[in-house]
């Protein structure tokens, strides 16, 4: 008795534990569509801030955030900023983000632009980036004029900076027109430098758009 | 036997005069109200619907072509609607469920109080699917009212052509709009870019970035 007791639990455990995995299978692989974009990010050990951003609600299909002037950390300034994310996250068919700035200076103008579009656009049959652009890009004293896709300098002193990064991500694209990685170089105990650690990061003007 | 046909014959004449009458009834403007389009496409239906997306136009031209980025000549947006094709009581506007518009021209001369224009819409009331375009996965005639968020200026009333014209959005879609009344400080404001060569004649301006999304029920 007791085993036929047994023989039924293992069997009911049997039987109902794979379903509950395909359910779960299942709903981890239902369509979604997402989408982030925010104007400025700033990441220090001091300092961890990203304004103004936006996400795509969960069954929401806008939402935007704008800011008139944007100032962090004395590290990056930027004015007239939108964030904007659209998309159907309810039948997961397509997703748009957007981020748009006027003028922006990094690292005390190291770095300038007076007009940056972040652009990412998915659907399920493709994610790309048109739409994105940079108006009047200095680098360090040089200007760049509509750099390919990652496209990346040395900033001496400094680390270096990744323009137009595009990187592709689960059924998107995520884009940062201007991505400064900051860097220190390590001393080795003969001191020579031995390689560089990251101690910071700033992204300017980024969109994120996913389908899946 | 010929007297069938006669018969035939003059039926489908006036089957087809009927048709004929009904569809350019539709050409005629509407009266404006509020709430309601100023115009329409040339053929519409209360029908449900959604369009979901965003994306820029470089406009003008509001071509497929990008302008330079240091004319800053573009503009950019999210919106999107949804409608359960239900008409108003007196059957000439199709009423919209729900909808949302963030527009920001990005050109220097559309600046008001010293940042681009940006117009956030705070109803949309109206929302007809067109049926007449060549916009080959649909396209939406909607509207309602704004306000300029550089001034604060409310309750304009604006109307937008939405148009899925397949995949990529870029190059295909295409998106216009125009604020009825004029703004202050600017006057009249359209994006719009009619083509006369495309039949039917349509006035949306090509995505150089983003995508248009109709989805034919919600």
């Amino acid at each position: 008795m007791k085993i036929d007791s047994i023989r039924r639990a293992v069997r009911f455990v049997g039987l109902v534990l794979p379903l509950t995995w395909t359910g779960s299978a299942l709903g981890q692989m239902q369509a979604g569509a997402n989408a982030q974009s925010y104007g400025v990010a700033v990441t220090t050990a001091t300092v961890n801030q990203k304004t103004p951003s936006a996400v795509l609600p969960v069954e929401g299909t806008m939402a935007v955030d704008r800011a008139s002037d944007v100032t962090v950390a004395g590290l990056v300034t930027a004015q007239d900023v939108f964030a904007i994310v659209t998309g159907d996250a309810t039948d997961g068919s397509d997703a748009v983000s957007s981020a748009t700035l006027g003028t922006v200076s990094i690292l005390n103008g190291l770095i300038t632009a007076d007009g940056v579009v972040a652009m990412a656009s998915s659907t399920i049959e493709n994610s790309n980036a048109e739409g994105s652009s940079l108006a009047n890009l200095v680098v360090n004293g040089t200007q760049v004029d509509d750099p390919a896709p990652n496209t990346r300098l040395d900033l001496p002193g400094v680390g270096y900076v990744v323009l137009n990064e595009q990187i592709p991500t689960s059924g998107g694209i995520t884009v940062n027109m201007i991505h400064v990685v900051m860097q220190q170089p390590v001393v080795g105990v003969l001191g020579g430098v031995t390689g560089y650690r990251t101690t910071g990061e700033v992204i300017v003007g980024s969109a994120s758009s996913s389908v899946n | 036997m010929s007297k069938l046909r006669a018969l035939a014959g003059v039926t489908a004449t006036v089957a087809i005069a009927l048709v004929g009458w009904s569809c350019e009834a539709h050409r005629t403007a509407l009266a404006p109200s509020t709430g309601g389009p100023l115009f329409h496409f040339f053929v519409f239906q209360c029908s449900p619907l959604k369009m979901t997306g965003g994306g820029r136009i470089d406009y003008p031209p509001g071509t497929a072509e990008k302008n330079p980025p240091a004319s800053h000549q573009y503009e950019t947006f999210g919106a999107h609607v949804m409608a359960s094709g239900q008409p108003d009581p007196s059957g000439t506007t199709c009423l919209a469920d729900k909808g949302e518009l963030e527009w920001i021209d990005h050109r220097p001369e559309m600046e008001l109080n010293g940042h681009p224009l940006n117009l956030h819409a705070t109803a949309v009331t109206f929302a007809e699917l067109a049926v007449d375009t060549d916009c080959s996965d649909g396209a939406v005639h909607w509207g309602g009212t704004l306000r300029v968020q550089n001034t604060g200026q409310e309750n304009l009333q604006f109307e937008v052509w939405d148009c899925d014209n397949g995949e990529p959005g870029n190059g295909h879609d295409g998106f216009a709009i125009r604020v009825i009344q004029p703004i202050d400080g600017l006057g009249d404001y359209a994006v719009m870019c009619p083509d006369p060569d495309l039949p039917p004649a349509e006035p949306s301006c090509t995505l150089t970035g983003g995508n248009r999304q109709f989805h034919p029920t919600h």
